[in-house]
């Protein structure tokens, strides 16, 4: 516990965080993010591209699972939404990227709203259902409106720059993913501080009182799926920058449930729970992968062969252990061994 | 003084129950108004029907001049009219400073847009808004419990986090719903001292349902009664508990002969 610390000025109240040791790890973050490219390899560098990837979708769903307490089990659907947005207007119309991006994650947000108008009378069970409905119209629609989307085939990306940043390096799109995952959680952080963020936590804690207090709950559920799609549109986005072919396959269910499974590792409503999920989620399958290679040989076929089965059972297992021992998740692991510390060499 | 809150021929049925029928009253600016009865009068659902959780069967609401009958639930806040529940309706998850801070949502204005940038106006409107519940919790005591999660608290001090995001409204009337059920004796008069402060240096209109027989006659200024869905009598503290028809909806009537 800190003591002997005052706060002076109303400013000092809203900051992000008022703690100089606190900002110093984030510098020291920073530069060690800057300086990650020249420090490993193309492959490492591909896995942190993914994580970051992982970080800004993961912050979309957050915003309306964690913080308004709309479950969504559809998220590949909006993924699939923003990557096929963003290849086909660079592909096809040869829309440059500060174009196409931007365009994948409003397209998101605005299909989401359909999804949205049922969410104002479901709840729970009934909405999850309903998102999941909706992602697997998202992939039919793909895969049958062939003239537009490709159809089966799927879709190639050309070789894309930006601000003269070579996309198609690794280096270059890391540098690029970077500054984009920076923006969302900056803009995710400011969104919780503001307002509309209290808005949305008072509709997840009771939404009878939140109305009470002149909270309009059709605008404001809305407006959390509009947001949050908005973000998981960009994720999207940056898959296809990242993998390059994109085809619905990519888009199959279990990367919805990656996508639960990080906020519920992570932590339900916080940023940094999300980092910390995305994290440690997107390397899981690498850790489970290196730890096998101890074992049997890498290149046997079984591991290779079930790579896909043993990512579902890993989710599955961290769901289940995360909501039945830590269901505030690895933000409040985090809390506690602060606290543990703090209070250091006393119980509390 | 002048009329505030204009309640005229309010009936509600639920299916084939009367909850209400035929209630008419007015609460005037700067009162402190009383609605009390036996259990199941009515009491809540009339409350519930003025703040709009509820759309009458038949009757209007007229609020500082204006037709508020079936005006959408959030508009209210808007309007002036802030409340708190019977149950506890915190924010449980959530730091006391952050429930309070929710109570100030109509009077702030950012957009997605400026909060995700959170410069410029966001940030000076949410310093004003951090600075007037600070007022708030001043008013109500709670200064070292100001960053405390709200579900950690007691009882009391989660009715006065309730009372305070009402307050943060700036409400002209404030509908308090059965707030001292629970309390002890110190946390009731906490209670009565901030109602009566209110009225004194804020000049809010109050109007309250409560069961608590002492706070309603030591505090009131006008009181009405309801018992089976119907008003059976209004006056000051003193009329009202004089009224036979009161007496008799809490005690009974005695029925002639029947131990004689």
């Amino acid at each position: 516990m800190r003591t002997g610390h005052y706060k002076e000025t109303y400013g000092e109240l809203i900051a992000l965080s008022d703690s100089g040791v606190a900002w110093a790890w984030v510098a020291a973050l920073a530069a060690a993010l800057v300086l990650l490219p020249l420090l490993v390899g193309n492959y490492t560098l591909s896995l942190a591209v993914s994580v970051l990837i992982a970080i800004v979708g993961a912050i979309g769903l957050n915003l309306l699972t964690g913080t308004t307490g709309l479950i969504s089990i559809g998220q590949s659907g909006f993924l699939a939404i923003g990557a096929y947005t963003n290849a086909l207007l660079a592909t096809d119309y040869g829309w440059p990227v500060w174009a196409s991006l931007p365009a994948a994650g409003v397209l998101s947000g605005a299909i989401s709203l359909l999804v949205g108008i049922p969410s104002l009378r479901l709840k729970g069970l009934y909405l999850a259902i309903t998102t999941l409905a909706f992602s697997f119209i998202v992939n039919y629609v793909i895969l049958y409106a062939e003239p537009l989307t490709h159809g089966p085939n799927g879709v190639f990306l050309n070789d894309t720059t930006f601000l003269g940043l070579d996309l198609s390096s690794d280096r270059g799109l890391y540098y690029f993913v970077l500054g984009v995952a920076v923006l969302v959680t900056l803009a995710a952080l400011n969104l919780l501080r503001s307002r509309i963020g209290r808005a949305w936590l008072a509709i997840r804690d009771h939404d009878i009182a939140a109305r009470a207090m002149g909270i309009d709950l059709v605008r404001y559920k809305l407006l959390a799926f509009a947001v949050s799609s908005f973000f998981v549109g960009i994720a999207g986005g940056l898959m296809s920058l990242q993998i390059r072919f994109i085809n619905i396959d990519v888009f199959g269910f279990l990367l919805s449930i990656e996508a639960l499974a990080i906020i519920i590792l992570g932590g339900f409503g916080s940023i940094a729970g999300t980092i910390l999920g995305a994290v440690f989620l997107t390397l899981l399958p690498e850790a489970i992968r290196i730890v096998l290679s101890l074992f049997v040989d890498p290149q046997a076929p079984a591991y290779t062969k079930y790579i896909y089965e043993i990512r579902g059972i890993a989710y599955g297992i961290v769901i289940v252990v995360f909501l039945r021992f830590k269901p505030d998740g690895l933000i409040g692991l985090w809390r506690d061994v602060r606290k543990y510390f703090a209070n250091w060499p006393l119980a509390y | 003084m002048s009329v505030l809150l204009e309640v005229s021929g309010l009936s509600k049925r639920f299916g084939g129950l009367k909850a209400v029928t035929d209630v008419s009253f007015n609460v005037e600016r700067g009162q402190i108004f009383s609605l009390i009865g036996p259990n199941g009068a009515g009491k809540t659902t009339v409350f519930n029907l003025i703040s709009a959780v509820l759309k009458p069967t038949s009757g209007t609401v007229r609020f500082d001049g204006r037709d508020i009958t079936g005006a959408p639930t959030h508009s209210l806040a808007r309007l002036g009219i802030a409340r708190t529940f019977q149950n506890l309706a915190v924010f449980k998850h959530e730091s006391v400073v952050a429930n309070l801070l929710v109570g100030m949502h109509t009077h702030l204005k950012s957009g997605p847009l400026s909060a995700m940038v959170f410069w410029g106006r966001t940030r000076s409107e949410e310093l004003r808004a951090r600075e007037r519940i600070e007022k708030i919790i001043e008013f109500l005591e709670i200064e070292d419990i100001r960053d405390a999660t709200v579900g950690t608290l007691s009882y009391g001090l989660q009715k006065r986090v309730e009372l305070g995001r009402a307050l943060a409204v700036d409400p002209k009337l404030l509908l308090l719903d059965e707030m001292v059920s629970g309390m002890n004796q110190e946390e009731r008069e906490d209670i009565a001292r901030f109602i009566l402060d209110l009225k004194e240096q804020l000049g809010t209109t109050v109007m309250m349902v409560e069961h608590d027989m002492g706070i309603v006659m030591d505090i009131s200024d006008h009181v009405c009664v309801m018992n089976h869905g119907v008003k059976i009598a209004e006056g000051t503290p003193a009329e009202v508990s004089a009224n036979p028809a009161v007496v008799a909806a809490y005690l009974g009537t005695r029925r002639e002969g029947v131990l004689a």
